[in-house]
């Protein structure tokens, strides 16, 4: 018995294990890839790899959300762009500003050390350090999350419905393409 | 696996993403790089959430998915309508606000 859930939580750290390096391995390619098509498919690598955590996490609806909306339908949306505006680039990182921007990257990196060395020194805390099965019966389930989507943030949930349609309607006018003003468009 | 160490990957996907807005110039890139961020942010929602035991966390993680694609619909229309006007997708050459 001991030995089974000894072998069960070796098995649960070898996945953890597995599909943290993707996501992260993907994050990495994805910002140095000189070629814009395969930083989309080095994206959909971290996107589905972070499918996989999310179900780890017992988020079972959020992880099948994360496949269809992000590995799927947004990363069609780039591959679609990149298509149109495809222009290789022959340097990735430019040399114009550059001192500037190492010292955002520095900061941002000092940031990250700090915030990281915190959340390991602080690990025994019970929120960080909980790993238990939750408490709630059906966890994440399509059924859970969708009855709190409509009973205790019903209005946020049809705010975001208006907001899906803004974006809908400023995406249509903002690519529409007007033949009879000349003038106003910069050549 | 404890809490920590999916807080630990999300930081390190947030920060990845941020050099990546910060480094790169091809604007495509840099998306996507924004894409990555709100990404881990979902990551660290939803392991606070299972932490707590409380499932409004995942409610919060489908309002930034939904919201992380609205962006992409307008940043992407926005784009295109840059490319099609000025022929570049690269941030240095799109200054026409600059002071």
């Amino acid at each position: 018995m001991n030995l089974a859930a000894h072998s069960a939580s070796m098995a649960e750290t070898i996945v953890f294990a597995i599909l943290s390096a993707g996501v992260l391995v993907g994050g990495l390619l994805t910002v140095t890839r000189r070629n814009p098509v395969s930083a989309v498919m080095c994206l959909v690598l971290t996107f589905a790899a972070l499918a996989g955590l999310f179900a780890t996490l017992s988020a079972h609806f959020l992880a099948v959300l994360q496949i269809l909306v992000y590995a799927g339908a947004v990363m069609v949306l780039f591959i679609f762009v990149v298509m149109m505006v495809n222009r290789e680039e022959s340097t990735p990182i430019a040399r114009q500003g550059l001192v500037t921007r190492a010292a955002g990257v520095l900061a941002a990196g000092y940031v990250f050390y700090r915030v990281a060395w915190l959340v390991s020194h602080e690990r025994t805390l019970p929120l960080l350090a909980a790993s238990a099965t939750p408490p709630v019966k059906d966890f994440g389930t399509v059924s859970a999350v969708g009855a709190l989507l409509f009973a205790d943030f019903l209005f946020p949930f049809e705010a975001i419905s208006l907001l899906l349609l803004l974006a809908v309607v400023g995406g249509v006018m903002l690519t529409r393409h007007v033949r009879e003003d000349h003038s106003s468009r910069v050549s | 696996m404890p809490t920590y160490a999916y807080i630990l990957v999300s930081l390190a996907l947030f920060f990845v993403g941020a050099a990546g807005v910060l480094l790169r110039r091809n604007v495509l890139i840099v998306l996507m790089s924004v894409e990555m961020q709100l990404a881990a942010g979902t990551l660290a929602l939803l392991s606070f959430s299972r932490a707590l035991g409380d499932q409004k966390g995942h409610v919060f993680a489908f309002f930034v998915m939904a919201l992380a694609a609205a962006e992409a619909a307008v940043g992407l229309a926005i784009v295109v309508s840059v490319f099609r006007t000025r022929r570049t997708a690269s941030l240095d050459e799109v200054n026409g606000l600059k002071g």
